[in-house]
């Protein structure tokens, strides 16, 4: 049930998969989408301006990254918490090298994600020999990653970077489009032929679908784990350097104390796409769009003036909304036995 | 022999030997961490931090976790501060009116993780958005100021020598919630849930009843410890409750509660928060990095976690608790 219906290709086979797309996470996103771009762009003035187009694909960039970051940890049954403490200790040391060693800057780049990719090291490794849930792990490791950064940069934010870094967080293609996205989305492709045509992915779903199972079946569990949160700490790297790349410096404070800012963008763009807490399922695509959904309801609700400071409790609402409709409608298939 | 080994079973005796070692090594070093004024600021912050561990042990009691006591806290501390600056309420009705929020969060956490089913990990998470939004969205991120003088001296009073009056809300919740745990039979109930959640089913205990008490004494702990902190800060900050999701789980954790539930004790998690305070307190004593002081706490959990699994795997005999 879990491991063969992954982004099972729509209508492929006849009308029982139609249905079942009709009611995937998948098109109920797609039809949300399409339903708030509607209402925002006839009540909102410029909401479909090139600028705010512009400006909303930037900030969905950032924000999918993030919510993939945690989406690959979740394939085996786990949580990151540390995303945000993880990926601004990236993107610092990102800094730190160009602007304290002057590394050249793409080397700086794959030297942050390479840190980050460390730090996954550390809490895979972590869950793994002490058997104990990566929930207790990564709150202490989110404690300690972002206590160390904040020591060791005395809080202070890295503003000399080369000019790249920012003409990237402004270069506009056809006078909309950010190139951040691009990014983003490469990135969510590579992420679902992972998923779906490598071994390895396929060998990180079945580990965390049942454990034991894959164990038996030769797979080598804990590997898979690290291999997850290393693959997560990396994407919470770049998430970080797009950041950087948008605010023009690498900030301490870019991700809230703790990173906690991260969290909920981290799960909403995951459990909106329909990716199992449990572990198992993934749905990359489902995860990009419940990212920019979000990203573009925040966008329209500031637009409309909701109120800023009321945007927060619809994002929460949300995920409440999102759960329980997921959960309606996985009864409703169970009923139908279409799933 | 017999007694020592019986002794080292038991949740409290491994924090308390830390807690005793640690004053010593840190008085020997130091000879103004015993001072009064010293002794004071430790009690402070105990005070209200013992309030935000309790709220997150209760639920770890019935297996799940909370991660909006933050929220529930600073939602209850600037409700307490705005009814008595923008309605004119007298202060203990407002405190009502803040116990009240509290509870009435906590219930709404139960029953949404009772009903969907959902786990309660992303349940709060939402909870946790939508109360710190509703925060934010009333006092649109600005203080209030208006704490009347009542609540301020209340706040500053000491009790007896350098025990402040803040403490005394919080003895009286740690004597409470030890005699729930122990002897009443809700108490009996959320453990018996949080150890098996069908067997306790089966026995004839309402588990969706004793999930949303567990919730509701976890919502008013939580309410009760913003409210503290009002007094003590003597404003109404918004972001009280924002750094509190770390330690909440760092002192039930180092006072050896089991994260999969049905194991707490209240004796040993106030432990663990009093070695939480001593040890930020000898940081800032010896001028140590105050930012180093989360590097430390992350470090605690993950030690304390670590012997936790190994005290598990020694037999389990008489004596343990």
């Amino acid at each position: 049930m879990t491991i063969q219906d992954i982004n099972s290709p729509p209508g492929a086979t006849g009308g029982l998969s139609r249905t079942r797309f009709f009611l995937s996470n998948e098109f109920g996103l797609i039809l949300l989408i399409i339903v708030f771009a509607v209402i925002f762009g006839l009540s909102a003035r410029g909401f479909l301006s090139p600028f705010n187009l512009f400006t909303l694909g930037r900030n969905s960039a950032i924000n999918i990254m993030i919510g993939l970051s945690m989406m690959t940890v979740i394939v085996t049954g786990g949580l990151n918490l540390a995303v945000g403490a993880m990926g601004v200790s990236a993107a610092m040391v990102c800094g730190w090298l160009i602007e304290g060693l002057g590394v050249p800057w793409p080397l700086a780049i794959l030297g942050g994600l390479a840190f980050g990719a460390a730090l996954g090291f550390i809490n895979g490794w972590m869950v793994v020999r002490t058997g104990l849930h990566s929930f207790i792990i990564t709150l202490a490791t989110m404690s300690i990653f972002f206590g160390a950064m904040i020591f060791l940069t005395r809080a202070e934010a890295f503003r000399d970077l080369p000019a790249a870094f920012s003409a990237f967080g402004k270069m506009k293609f056809a006078n909309y489009l950010s190139p951040l996205l691009l990014v983003t989305l490469a990135v969510a492709v590579a992420l679902a032929w992972l998923y779906r045509a490598t071994l390895t992915g396929r060998e990180m779903l079945a580990a965390g679908a049942s454990p034991a199972a894959a164990e038996l079946s030769g797979i080598r569990v804990d590997r898979m784990v690290i291999l997850c949160h290393m693959l997560s700490g990396g994407l919470a790297g770049l998430a970080a350097l797009m950041l950087v790349a948008r605010n023009g410096a690498a900030i301490p404070s870019m991700a809230g104390q703790l990173g906690q800012d991260w969290l909920l963008p981290a799960f909403l763009g995951p459990v909106l796409g329909g990716t199992l807490l449990q572990g198992g399922k993934v749905s990359v695509l489902g995860t990009v769009l419940g990212a920019f959904l979000v990203t573009m309801l925040s966008s329209g609700l500031l637009m409309l003036q909701v109120g800023a400071f009321w945007v927060q409790t619809f994002l929460g609402l949300m995920l409440l909304v999102a759960v329980l409709l997921d959960k309606a409608r996985r009864s409703y298939l169970a009923r139908r036995n279409l799933a | 022999m017999i007694q020592i080994s019986r002794l080292s079973r038991t949740d409290w005796f491994g924090p308390l030997l830390a807690t005793l070692i640690a004053i010593t090594v840190i008085q020997g070093f130091n000879d103004n961490f015993l001072s009064p004024f010293n002794i004071q600021i430790l009690l402070l912050a105990i005070a209200v931090n013992a309030l935000v561990a309790f709220s997150q042990m209760i639920i770890i009691a019935i297996g799940q976790m909370n991660l909006s006591v933050g929220a529930i806290g600073g939602l209850a501390a600037i409700s307490f501060v705005g009814a008595m600056e923008v309605w004119g309420l007298p202060a203990p009705l407002a405190v009502i009116l803040a116990l009240v929020i509290g509870v009435g969060c906590g219930v709404l956490n139960g029953a949404l993780i009772r009903i969907t089913g959902i786990s309660a990990f992303v349940i709060t998470l939402a909870t946790l958005s939508i109360f710190k939004g509703i925060n934010l969205g009333i006092t649109e991120a600005q203080p209030f100021y208006g704490v009347p003088d009542s609540v301020k001296s209340f706040g500053a009073a000491l009790l007896v020598g350098p025990i402040p009056w803040l403490a005394v809300p919080t003895v009286l919740v740690t004597v409470a919630m030890w005699f729930m745990l122990r002897r009443m039979p809700v108490g009996r109930f959320i453990l018996a849930v949080g150890s098996n959640e069908h067997a306790a089913g089966l026995s004839g205990i309402s588990v969706g009843a004793t999930v949303i008490i567990a919730h509701a004494v976890s919502g008013l702990l939580a309410a009760i410890a913003g409210v503290l902190v009002v007094a003590r800060l003597q404003i109404g900050q918004p972001s009280i409750g924002d750094d509190w999701l770390i330690l909440s789980f760092a002192a039930p954790v180092i006072g050896g509660a089991i994260l999969a539930g049905g194991h707490v004790s209240v004796t040993a998690t106030l432990l663990g928060v009093v070695i939480v305070a001593i040890i930020t307190q000898a940081l800032v004593l010896f001028s140590i990095d105050p930012f180093l002081v989360q590097v430390v706490l992350g470090a605690m959990i993950l030690a304390a976690v670590g012997l936790n699994k190994l005290r598990a795997r020694q037999p389990v005999g008489k004596g343990s608790a």
